[in-house]
């Protein structure tokens, strides 16, 4: 008796491991589990709109959105248990940098959307007005870190000619709150939070003096050299959403409610105008094309600032390969 | 005394041996779990560098000034709930629900409340260490057997002196048990404050390893913060020998 039972239940979770395998039993579908590296957002639209107009189940994918730490998620396509990540153009290198074996396969933003925020009283134009400023930014590390330092060297200034303090998640709430005149954060996010609450900011996008890679599609090795077929499927479906997104961005932000819990509770001014702000930062003449020189920036910003300690062979960081 | 660290020392070894075994033939990337020899190898970069040293010194700084802090509020707070029930009945509610509240969900209010120095980490520090301090404090101080009172009443004693030579030292078992405790736990509470506002120490070193896929340098980060938690541990041990003699 105890020995069938114990069959029964080998056999039961046989098949229930079975029905975790990547394609799903009645559609046969690839389902892909994909880290998306942030909460559910309204940027995000293109991956919902994908899923919701049928591009991914057409291209015979099934999504499962991750909201997990984006570092975590590159670890994962690192090890090669996921064939597919959303990170954004740095980690991809100190990723490589340290034998991560992955690839971006697609960009989706063309600019990288970070941005320094200043109270308007204080006229910061340009980058050399930063000089012996106080900025806070949530810590030193991240996409914030390296948008600022692409910014300094920009205006030809070093980390010693500003005090850099690290604030956490904060930059919004401490400068309402009077604590911080000049921060760093997300040009879609940051500053159209602070002029919702009627705080006068001017704005340094690091996309209008540095052109660096952003965010895209990670995937690993693995998955390229043995499924091409299946990243080009993939790449192809996202790049449906981001182009039917940026043409019809009001469907889309309809579309995209469902999928970001508490939506009813956002200003939902604010998060068209993060839409608005996004689809700006996507344009470009052929959607999902990576720039060799962005990469080559990116790589020297990193490289200044002992990221990454000798240039990489970035011909295997990016591709555009799977690119229609 | 040698004989006393042979079975750690084997210990240690076996559990070197082992993880070295699982590196070499499980196949698991060293970024996702390193070998012992990387580990030894970043450790001793980021002790030639003076990186470790340095971030070291601040989470330690952190950590001393929050457990004096947690510890003076909860020794004092703890003696008079101990003294008096009704205080404890008004106060008990607030302070075990206190301890509901998901530290790294309030560190970033008390980041902005309190400023992003090292104001904000040393109080999360001295939440954490607060409670069990507390706790230990009421129970050691409730344990003292009425006897010693009825004998330091008869003798015509002061306030002062049956706290200083009756309760002090018969509830110290019991209070420096939950030093014990929170010694160890206070290590968390400086990281949790340095993962919210990364700058400096060892949270900032964990933060910047995992940015970089550096899993090495997030094993030292660790590694350091378990030596540390240690030494405290160690260091309460010390001084039970010390004040407990008496007991033995």
């Amino acid at each position: 008796m105890l020995r069938k039972l114990v069959l029964l239940m080998l056999g039961l979770s046989l098949m229930l491991t079975a029905c975790g395998n990547s394609k799903s039993a009645n559609e046969a579908l690839t389902h892909i589990r994909l880290p998306m590296g942030y909460i559910p957002n309204i940027q995000y639209a293109p991956f919902y709109v994908a899923v919701e107009k049928g591009y991914f189940k057409d291209a015979g994918i099934e999504i499962e959105f991750d909201y997990k730490f984006e570092t975590d998620g590159v670890a994962l396509v690192g090890a090669g248990e996921l064939p597919f990540a959303v990170v954004s153009g740095e980690q991809v290198l100190l990723a490589r940098a340290q034998g991560l074996p992955v690839t971006y396969v697609a960009a989706w933003y063309q600019q990288y959307p970070v941005s320094v925020i200043a109270k308007s009283e204080l006229g910061v134009i340009v980058p050399q007005d930063l000089k012996g400023k106080k900025i806070g930014l949530p810590g030193l590390f991240g996409a914030n870190y390296i948008g600022l330092r692409a910014l300094l060297n920009a205006g030809e200034l070093t980390e010693a000619d500003v005090t850099l303090d690290a604030i956490g998640f904060n930059q919004v709430e401490l400068m309402a709150a009077g604590q911080q005149d000049i921060i760093v954060g997300y040009a879609a996010n940051e500053p159209l939070q602070l002029r919702a609450q009627g705080i006068a900011v001017t704005e340094l996008r690091v996309a209008d003096y540095a052109q660096l890679a952003a965010n895209g599609l990670l995937a690993s090795e693995k998955v390229i050299a043995e499924d091409p077929e299946l990243v080009r499927a993939f790449v192809g479906a996202f790049l449906k959403g981001l182009r039917f997104t940026m043409d019809n961005p009001d469907e889309a932000f309809e579309i995209s409610k469902a999928y970001i819990p508490n939506f009813s509770e956002l200003d939902a001014n604010v998060q068209q105008q993060v839409l608005e702000v996004s689809i700006e930062q996507w344009k470009a003449e052929r959607l999902g094309y990576s720039d060799p020189q962005a990469w080559e920036n990116m790589q020297n910003v990193l490289l200044d600032m002992g990221l990454i300690a000798e240039p990489l062979d970035l011909s295997n960081a990016f591709t555009n390969e799977f690119v229609p | 005394m040698t004989k006393r660290f042979i079975p750690i020392l084997l210990s240690l070894l076996a559990f070197l041996l082992g993880w070295d075994l699982l590196t070499r033939f499980s196949g698991i990337p060293n970024f996702i779990l390193p070998s012992p020899l990387s580990v030894w190898t970043r450790f001793l970069k980021a002790m030639s560098d003076g990186s470790l040293p340095r971030h070291t010194a601040i989470t330690l700084t952190e950590i001393v000034l929050g457990l004096i802090v947690g510890v003076l509020f909860a020794t004092v707070v703890g003696y008079m709930l101990a003294k008096s029930r009704s205080l404890e009945k008004v106060l008990s509610p607030y302070l075990v629900a206190s301890q509901a509240i998901p530290v790294i969900a309030i560190a970033p209010l008390l980041v902005i409340w309190l400023g992003d120095g090292i104001l904000s980490k040393v109080v999360i520090c001295a939440l954490i260490v607060f409670f069990p301090v507390l706790v230990n404090t009421i129970v050691g101080v409730r344990a003292v057997p009425t006897a010693l009172y009825d004998l330091m009443n008869s003798l015509h004693a002061s306030r002062a002196q049956i706290l200083w030579k009756v309760e002090a030292p018969a509830s110290l078992p019991v209070f420096l048990g939950g030093l014990r405790i929170g010694a160890t736990l206070s290590v968390i509470g400086a990281i949790v404050g340095e993962l919210v506002d990364a700058e400096s120490g060892l949270g900032f070193l964990l933060q910047l390893g995992d940015f970089q896929y550096d899993t090495p340098m997030v094993f030292v980060a660790v590694f350091t913060l378990i030596a540390l938690a240690l030494m405290l541990y160690g260091i309460v041990r010390m001084l039970e020998n010390k004040f407990l003699k008496w007991q033995s």
